[in-house]
């Protein structure tokens, strides 16, 4: 009889996750030393200067991206620590829950932050 | 069957003394924790750095204050040593630095590097 053995779901699980984490840390990576090689090379000490730049449409587009990206980052990175450290079935699916939970509030603040138009 | 020792077999860590990658690596995981602890916080300054230019320097007063300072300077050298180990890895998938002279060699200079983090760190910010 024929197995059908991705149905059992263990042959790609993973390999998503695996790939998104390795995409998501060059975005994250890039943009980070661009920003701290921008606030490097010309430090922004006033409000008016700091707003312009970050609430500038590209600036605003590149952060919804990186606040995305890092919430799938953190998520994959977080899950692995927990599949690994918390071995009680209903206590990692708890913690996941609230990692979720809260990584997901994070990034809706985030897109409120950039988006919301009250500054 | 039965196996000649008895499984599963639990390893006493604290007994390992890991190689400089196993370091390295662990040190990964702890920094990227750490970090994802920091979002919240970070993302409460952000947003309040933007609201208007009283809170702006009320941000700027927080983490020119002493404890923030010290805890901005973790997380910084966190960030560091995230991103060093991060393209470590990503050359490790790309097949540099997998032979073990390279792997040590690689390892060895993450440290090094976060040294060099630390201590502009500590020169510039405490």
């Amino acid at each position: 009889m024929a197995i059908n053995v991705r149905r059992a779901g263990s042959a790609h699980r993973g390999l998503s996750e695996w790939l998104l984490q390795r995409l998501s840390a060059l975005y994250l990576g890039g943009f980070v030393l661009f920003a701290a090689g921008r606030l490097l090379w010309a430090p922004i000490v006033t409000y008016e200067a700091w707003r312009d730049w970050v609430l500038s449409l590209p600036m605003r587009l590149a952060l919804a991206l990186f606040f995305f990206g890092l919430l799938l980052h953190s998520w994959v990175g977080i899950r692995s620590v927990f599949m690994d450290y918390l071995k009680p079935m209903w206590l990692r699916f708890a913690a996941q829950g609230v990692t979720g939970l809260g990584l997901l509030t994070l990034g809706i603040w985030a897109m409120v932050i950039l988006f919301g138009g009250r500054p | 069957m039965v196996h000649p020792t008895p499984r599963p077999v639990y390893l006493n860590l604290f007994q390992i003394r890991l190689p400089v990658g196993g370091v390295v690596s662990i040190l990964h995981r702890v920094s990227g924790t750490l970090l994802v602890l920091a979002l919240p916080f970070a993302l409460w300054m952000f947003a309040r750095s933007l609201e208007s230019a009283q809170r702006f320097a009320a941000v700027q007063e927080l983490v020119r204050a002493v404890p923030a300072r010290w805890v901005l300077c973790i997380v910084l050298l966190g960030l560091g040593h995230h991103l060093l180990a991060g393209i470590r890895h990503l050359l490790l998938d790309l097949h540099v630095g997998m032979s073990r002279g390279g792997a040590r060699l690689g390892g060895w200079l993450v440290l090094m590097l976060d040294g060099v983090v630390a201590v502009a760190l500590g020169v510039s910010w405490l």
